[in-house]
């Protein structure tokens, strides 16, 4: 199985980093991260802008309540702390998520998010696109395209115990 | 008609093999003791030139199996609430001979409310035609069972030939009533068959004060109350020299109130429910219905103090406590279900599946407690006092197993403590 | 979690499964915290209250859980139907069944009746408590709220003090924080507790041993005379030996205790109307994690009217 090392990931998150402090109007945007791995990711990219001298938020959502499978499930899944200790109300938000294909979970991140106040702007940021889209909904920036791969396996370091990506 | 022969057999109170005998009609049988085999064996006879055994005679191969008499239940309620008393009294019948019983005191109840001449009447001629086993009815102690005015005691006792009065398993809630009942009654010479109970303490309770009635959260049933009741009645019947019959006893210390009442001569005779000495409370599990009793089931120590009494003979007899109850009310909250089991079905296999085959009860006392000494307390065939009572004989093949399932109960209801299981002994009865 | 259909006791859960319920209700607690205090997981579900008990608190407790989860709920009256008449419960699961409803929550004063209409209709069966049984959403908002208090319910010791007897709190409650690695202990008047060997739950006799065994919460039962037919103890003596007296209070206060109550509360019975307002009263604090609780209990259950197949 091919794969992408930690070092192809740190270099993605760079040049992400990179791109999300291009695109910086004058107030620092909100990052939040799509539990589980793109609260993880977020939570980087916070860091790295800070380097870079942007004091972005952090926030981090479970969606799990908006998923419109949830009756297609034999049992629900457990859920997680949403964390939000911003108000929303005008921000420039980005939602980000490790892998983009259906469209489905972003769809109900938008959801969840729109529950929390009305932001100014919401861009789609994720590590992986790999096509296959059901919603009408594209990524703003991919760190990745892997539109071929049958499947995609994002690790990271902080829940996986290794950064790479599998597919 | 021919006679039957039966060859091969063992009886069952002393192990003694019969090579040959003759069936007698249960009429004929007056003699049946403990030690002594009643039947002349045919073999024997002939030898010494005394009998014959007809050409076209019927016989009977009895090897391996058991010969005993049939037993005689003190405590069987009949009716099957929404089914007509028809049915009922059939299917009860059936059951009954199912389970090697050849006869059974009906106790009172709104169905069969015998607090009259003309319902005695009628039952007893519903049961002459319908029943395939006896069905002796007991007479209400107060009109309509309901504790509080006689019934004409006068009437049933000399008139329809009753012998014992009971009002099903309450306690008269007038205890003035029972007392001048028992004083009245005692020239009758009428047997009192209650249930000791005080009433107060055990209403809307539901379960023996346990680890399972906590869990449950069923409100405890104070063994006291029953042995609070049984002192009472003790000392009623001391009080008025009346015949005082304990129904379904169920604790240790009850046993022990009966015992020291009958070593200082009280008339007093009792009974325990098979369920009682069976089952504890932990059978209840979780909630289950069929294990729902009045009096609740006990702890380990109860069944074998119970145990005990029956073997040392302060507890006459074993009786069946046999209650319909449809299995919709059976499926009911625990609460909400009625209390009860049916067991006349599987009355014998389940005396020796649980008690005998294991070593816990012997035939001998199997039998006293389930076939002389009923049969003597109800006297069915109204013989003069002191005769030894008359009984059928039944066959027992202890090496057969039956399953226990919806096909195989013919009492009408579900409710058997042992559905799916495999109890051991097949009956013969009737023999002829 | 596994899935599962009804909830009736907390014996019937695994540890993963209490976990589970009780890691969710911390989620669910955070809904109310938004500008929309409600999400859209139970859309389209229809929840019956069947309340056979009156009960005001627990009732809109349930209906408030189902109403942020976005479900439909309707509420059975007994004053309006067809059970005062004496129809069996078994007849009323099958008239409410074709109705389609995907979970009921019950309450009934027989112990045993939620268990008989889950095995009657495939919805899912939430007991809100019957008779003296179990009354497991109870068992959860009060682990919730221990758990917020003081991060983890291991270790920690409660004593629950009052009508043990007649109790389904002191049963669910009890059952659930010892699961979770709490010390447990009953105090009440001799004719309200249980011997030892029928709970598994030490006895203390006196408020004294209660100060010497030390316990982070004291819980305090509801004195429900309604449901006592004839008297267990002198009601006239209650406050003054099992009730928070302002004395006791003092002693509480000095050491730190929480105070908690199933409600309503009783002022002058089991609290003093100071022990209501001490700053370690979690009463308020139950009333809130009872929403967030029963909201997660409603996630977790998987009703038999949606089909896997």
């Amino acid at each position: 199985m091919p794969q992408l090392t930690s070092t192809d990931i740190a270099s993605a998150l760079e040049h992400w980093a990179d791109h999300i402090a291009a695109c910086g109007e004058s107030e620092p945007p909100g990052l939040v991260g799509l539990i589980s791995h793109g609260d993880v990711l977020a939570r980087r990219l916070v860091t790295a802008l800070q380097k870079r001298g942007v004091q972005a938020q952090y926030g981090a959502i479970d969606i799990t309540l908006y998923r419109d499978d949830l009756d297609l499930r034999k049992e629900r899944p457990a859920l997680r702390s949403s964390y939000l200790p911003f108000s929303t109300d005008g921000m420039r938000l980005i939602l980000v998520d490790d892998v983009l294909q259906s469209g489905r979970t972003a769809r109900a991140a938008l959801e969840t998010l729109f529950e929390y106040g009305r932001p100014a702007r919401v861009e789609l940021h994720c590590l992986v696109d790999r096509g296959r889209r059901e919603l009408p909904i594209h990524a703003d920036y991919a760190a990745f395209t892997l539109e071929s791969a049958e499947k995609v396996h994002v690790h990271l370091l902080e829940t996986d115990g290794e950064d790479a990506v599998l597919y | 008609m021919t006679n039957t022969y039966i060859t091969n057999a063992t009886w069952a109170i002393t192990g003694q093999h019969i090579d040959l005998c003759l069936c007698p009609a249960a009429e004929s049988i007056s003699t049946v003791f403990l030690d002594e085999i009643p039947l002349p064996d045919v073999k024997q006879a002939e030898a010494e030139g005394k009998m014959e055994i007809p050409e076209h005679a019927r016989v009977i191969d009895a090897s391996s199996k058991l010969l005993m008499p049939a037993l005689y239940d003190l405590h069987s309620h009949i009716e099957i609430p929404g089914r007509s008393k028809r049915e009922c009294i059939m299917r009860a019948g059936e059951a009954a001979i199912r389970g090697g019983v050849w006869g059974m005191l009906v106790l009172p109840s709104p169905a069969f409310c015998f607090d009259n001449g003309a319902t005695l009447d009628s039952f007893r001629e519903a049961a002459t035609v319908r029943s395939v086993a006896d069905m002796t009815p007991a007479g209400c102690i107060s009109l309509g069972m309901r504790g509080l005015e006689q019934a004409p005691y006068n009437t049933l006792a000399t008139m329809r030939g009753v012998r014992i009065l009971s009002d099903g398993e309450d306690f008269p809630s007038n205890i003035l009533m029972l007392y001048r009942a028992m004083q009245y009654a005692e020239d009758l010479g009428l047997i009192f068959a209650v249930r000791a109970d005080v009433p107060a303490l055990t209403e809307h309770t539901y379960a023996h004060p346990s680890v399972t009635a906590y869990n449950l959260g069923l409100h405890p049933c104070p063994p006291c109350a029953e042995e609070i009741g049984t002192e009472t009645l003790i000392r009623l019947a001391e009080a008025t020299g009346a015949r005082l019959h304990l129904q379904l006893v169920s604790t240790a210390e009850s046993v022990r109130i009966i015992r020291r009442a009958k070593e200082r001569g009280v008339h007093v005779t009792a009974e325990v429910a098979l369920h009682h000495l069976l089952f504890t409370h932990a059978q209840i599990g979780d909630y289950d219905t069929v294990f729902k009793t009045i009096p609740p089931l006990r702890d380990q120590a109860d069944c074998e103090a119970l145990l005990e009494g029956v073997k040392d003979g302060t507890i006459d007899c074993i009786v069946s406590a046999h209650t319909p109850c449809s299995p919709f009310s059976k499926k009911q909250d625990f609460v909400s279900a009625p209390a009860g089991m049916v067991m006349l079905d599987t009355m014998l296999p389940a005396l020796y599946t649980k008690l005998v085959k294991p070593g816990l009860l012997s035939w001998g006392e199997l039998i006293r407690a389930c076939c002389l000494k009923p049969a003597e307390i109800a006297n069915p065939r109204e013989q003069d006092e002191g005769t030894p009572h008359a009984a059928p004989l039944l066959l027992f093949d202890p090496q057969v197993s039956n399953l226990v399932t919806e096909e195989t109960l013919t009492c009408g209801t579900l409710n058997t403590p042992f559905l799916g299981q495999e109890l051991h002994g097949a009956v013969t009865l009737p023999l002829r | 979690m596994k899935p599962r259909k009804d909830l009736i006791t907390i014996e019937s859960l695994s540890d993963e499964d209490i976990h589970t319920i009780l890691d969710s209700a911390v989620a669910m607690k955070e809904i109310f915290t938004k500008s929309v205090k409600k999400v859209p997981a139970l859309k389209g579900k229809s929840v019956l209250t069947l309340f056979y008990e009156p009960s005001t608190r627990t009732r809109s407790s349930f209906e408030v859980a189902a109403h942020r989860l976005s479900a439909d709920v309707t509420t059975f009256t007994l004053a309006t139907s067809s059970v005062v008449k004496g129809e069996s419960v078994h007849d009323t699961i099958d008239t409410l069944m074709s109705m389609k409803m995907d979970y009921i929550i019950v309450r009934h004063k027989n112990s045993g009746i939620p268990a008989v209409i889950a095995r009657h209709c495939n919805a899912s069966v939430i007991n809100a408590g019957d008779g003296a049984h179990a009354h497991p959403s109870q068992a959860f908002l009060d682990a919730f709220t221990i758990r917020e208090k003081y991060g983890e319910i291991a270790g920690r010791r409660v004593v629950i003090v009052g009508d043990i007897r007649h109790s389904r709190v002191a049963r669910s409650t009890s059952l659930i924080l010892r699961r979770l690695g709490a010390q447990v202990a009953f105090m009440g008047p001799g004719s309200l507790v249980p011997p030892k060997e029928h709970t598994g739950v030490a006895r203390l006799h006196t408020w004294d041993e209660i100060f010497t065994w030390k316990p982070d919460v004291i819980y305090l039962l509801r004195v429900q005379n309604e449901r006592i037919d004839s008297p267990f103890f002198p009601a006239a003596d209650y406050h003054q030996a099992f009730g928070v007296t302002e004395e006791r209070l003092r002693r509480i206060e000095a050491q730190g205790m929480s105070i908690m109550h199933p409600g309503p509360v009783n002022r002058g019975v089991e609290l003093c109307d100071a022990a209501m307002d001490y700053e370690n009263c979690l009463v308020c604090n139950q009333v809130e994690n009872g929403i967030a609780a029963r909201m997660s209990i409603l996630y977790h259950l998987t009703p038999g009217t949606l089909s896997h197949d």
